[in-house]
């Protein structure tokens, strides 16, 4: 174990392993890349469908279900699922990483919703607000910090999960972890690992400095 | 102070919740820390059954089931696990005790355990594989069929760069992209020997699969220029790709060979593992490889119709 | 893409065993879980100090990317159905940690001095007091671990083992949609009765729930 761990360090930060096409540089690079535009596509599609059910409260109890069926699907078998329909391209990795971040985004964003005050609302409608007046100004900002908690609950498992693209063939931080795993060389997976952590940790501290900035008027 | 709480309801609830996975965690399997011992006397005892485990391709998982059809007939107790991963990781855990009997290849098996061995022919290998592998495993005479590394081209490429044998990579030097299964790139009969041995140098390597779809794929989209396949993929002739011939033998021949821990290799073993290498031809493998690959049947199946036929297991019903 | 009805008719075994292998490991990596995660929990719960360690610890444990925790175990426990079980168990550490810390926060501190006024003792306390009235979010936990679980199993055919997985692995390499998709549908379907049986457990387990409901 200390052997693997001092072999780690040498690892992280040799020279020649931050450069070229293999190197930690671009393999970093390409994992953000994968995960920030996967979440950022959940997002598209999670925000407006959580707000819009918890607004309306219409359709809550399809859309909570179909979020813990969406928990369920199996990362690996829709990549490959994919794969075999439309071929060799990033799409059956984006189609996965959406499909596991959908549901976090969504069921947050909808629990967000329902705890806001009615009595709130409808105080800010008796004061002559419109609907989406009342959805974008009072129960957005209300609902915003359990919003953001599942955005950085979906970003973590993102980060994480991105590593599948190696396994039909793409780059990211999940090459070495399955070239570690072929080749057996454990100091590649753990040091793969590693870095893949690292970026969660440091996303979701970015995450939620972003909120505490958002949110600086009202803990004054 | 009003607690309605049904004790009784609680704990027979708690104890369902704990019964359930623990019933079923008895059957668990708890391999990995048995099977060390019990080498002990020369030759072994299939007696308590073999597990056979196979690499992440095709015709391993063939060959895997070949063997247990073969050995199930001799009245050995068998077990197959398929798909378990690369040489790199399938050898530990045969001297884990994991698996005990693997199917594999004369020279890319040598060059795993020795990266320097310079034998060639069939014996010699087989006589440097009986020094060179670590105790507690050996191996069984070699069969007939055969599998090698194959360095393949599409014909546009061969065309274009004027390619016909892997010396005729090095003129393309830092222009040619390479795709491979990952574990090709640290190896001898991969890009470490092209480079030793011809002076290639590729502009960048791939980490693709074992002659599976993303390999294949990529050499047909042209997303890489060389390709590591086995010569047994009916692909090759399909596509009428071009494999690069290999004037300084790099690569070994590649014989299929079992690989079986001591501990199990007993006479009945060796008996039904040799007829079963002394009738399976590489043409045949091919055959089999493909009616898994194209026909989707199962690699069980077909290793059992081919034992049927050949006369390997006795014909019943 | 089209389905092979026949190979799904001459399989039925091979998924039983399949279905029922992983079943196997999720339940028993959600059992072992909720062993580690409950004297944790009440650790956490009740040393503050703790607490952030203990929760900032399983969240990281969390961030690392499962099929990499399944061959870091290589070296330990093989390739085995002991490496699946004890990756898998890292995973639902997460949330059935943080679920039984919060069921445990949310018990109502007047109770708790009502127990300790009438003499009970701590551990009694423990047991017949704050675990029932936490039980709900402890279960909430429960079933959200268990289906990720479900879900999570197959990366260990990456391994050689994952249950369901190896139809995922199988149909990728021989470019043979059907039992991918009959993998996908089985795991689907075990979340979803998986879900169903805790709902009817911790319905039998809150009798005293009922009466609101």
């Amino acid at each position: 174990m200390y052997e693997l761990f001092k072999n780690l360090g040498a690892w992280l930060v040799g020279s020649e392993q931050w450069t070229g096409p293999d190197g930690i540089a671009h393999r970093l690079a390409e994992h953000l890349q994968y995960s920030l535009l996967a979440t950022l596509i959940a997002a598209a599609i999670g925000l407006p469908l959580g707000l819009l059910i918890g607004h309306t409260g219409k359709g809550a109890f399809l859309a909570i279900n179909l979020a813990s069926f969406g928990r369920a699907l199996p990362t690996v078998g829709l990549v490959v699922l994919v794969f075999l329909a439309g071929g060799l391209s990033m799409l059956p990795v984006y189609v996965a990483l959406v499909a596991l971040a959908v549901p976090a985004i969504v069921t947050n964003t909808y629990a967000g919703m329902t705890a806001v005050d009615p009595d709130v609302k409808d105080a800010a409608r008796g004061q002559g607000m419109r609907g989406h007046q009342v959805l974008l100004q009072v129960e957005l900002p209300l609902a915003l910090p359990l919003i953001m908690t599942g955005l950085r609950l979906a970003l973590i498992q993102v980060v994480a999960t991105a590593t599948i693209a190696a396994y039909v063939s793409f780059g990211g931080l999940g090459r070495y972890v399955f070239d570690g795993l072929a080749q057996r060389d454990l100091v590649q997976v753990l040091g793969g690992a590693v870095l893949v952590a690292v970026v969660a940790v440091v996303l979701d501290l970015a995450l939620s400095g972003l909120q505490r900035f958002l949110f600086r008027h009202r803990t004054a | 102070m009003n607690l309605p709480i049904n004790r009784r309801a609680l704990l027979g609830g708690l104890f369902a919740a704990a019964t359930v996975p623990a019933l079923a965690a008895c059957s668990s399997g708890i391999t990995s820390l048995e099977g060390e011992g019990s080498a002990g006397s020369g030759g072994g005892s299939s007696k308590g059954g073999i597990t056979i485990g196979t690499a992440n391709f095709t015709e391993n998982q063939v060959l895997g089931y070949l063997y247990a059809a073969v050995l199930d007939a001799a009245g050995v107790k068998v077990n197959v696990r398929p798909n378990l991963g690369t040489r790199e990781i399938l050898i530990p855990a045969l001297k884990g005790g994991d698996i005990d009997l693997l199917p594999e290849y004369q020279g890319a098996l040598l060059h795993y355990l020795d990266t320097k061995s310079t034998a060639t022919e069939e014996g010699e290998m087989q006589n440097a594989l009986t020094v060179a592998l670590p105790s507690g495993l050996q191996v069984l005479p070699y069969g007939m069929a055969e599998d090698s590394d194959a360095f393949v081209v599409t014909r546009e490429t061969a065309r274009k760069y004027g390619l016909t044998s892997l010396a005729d990579l090095k003129k393309q030097n830092g222009r040619l992209v390479i795709g491979a299964a990952p574990e090709v790139k640290k190896r001898e009969v991969g890009v470490v020997g092209l480079k030793d041995v011809y002076g290639v140098e590729f502009k960048e390597f791939k980490s693709l699969d074992s002659s599976g779809p993303l390999v294949k794929g990529a050499l047909r989209k042209g997303d890489v220029d060389v390709a590591n396949l086995f010569t047994t993929d009916t692909d090759i002739q399909a596509n009428d790709w071009v494999v690069l011939s290999d004037p300084k033998n790099l690569i070994p021949g590649q014989h299929v060979v079992p690989l079986i821990a001591d501990r199990k290799a007993d006479s009945t073993v060796r008996r039904a593992l040799a007829r079963l290498g002394n009738t399976l031809t590489t043409a045949q493998l091919t055959e089999l490889n493909r009616q898994v690959d194209k026909d989707k049947k199962d690699p069980e199946d077909v290793a059992d119709a081919y034992a049927k036929e050949h006369g390997l297991v006795k014909q019943s019903g | 893409m089209t389905i092979d009805w026949s190979w799904i008719g001459d399989h039925t075994d091979d998924l039983t065993t399949l279905t029922l292998s992983h079943l196997q490991a999720a339940l028993t990596a959600v059992f072992l879980g909720v062993l580690i995660s409950l004297p944790l929990a009440v650790i956490a719960h009740r040393i503050r100090v703790l607490r952030g360690l203990l929760l900032g610890l399983s969240n990281v444990l969390f961030t690392i990317p499962s099929i990499a925790i399944f061959v870091l175990l290589l070296p330990v426990s093989g390739l085995t159905r002991t490496t699946t079980v004890i990756g898998l168990t890292v995973y639902t550490l997460v949330v059935l940690l943080r679920n039984t810390v919060e069921g445990l926060d949310s018990v109502p501190v007047k109770v708790k001095e009502a127990a300790k006024a009438m003499g009970t003792r701590p551990l009694r306390t423990l047991l017949t007091v704050e675990f029932p009235l936490a039980l709900p979010v402890i279960m909430a936990g429960v079933r959200i671990a268990t289906v990720m679980s479900i879900s999570l199993v197959s990366v260990a055919t990456y391994i050689g083992d994952g249950g369901l997985g190896q139809l995922f692995t199988d149909g990728f390499q021989r470019n043979f949609p059907t039992p991918v998709i009959v993998g996908v549908v089985l795991t689907l379907l075990l979340a979803v009765v998986a879900d169903a049986a805790l709902v009817a457990l911790q319905y039998v387990l809150t009798p005293w729930r009922r009466r609101r409901a």
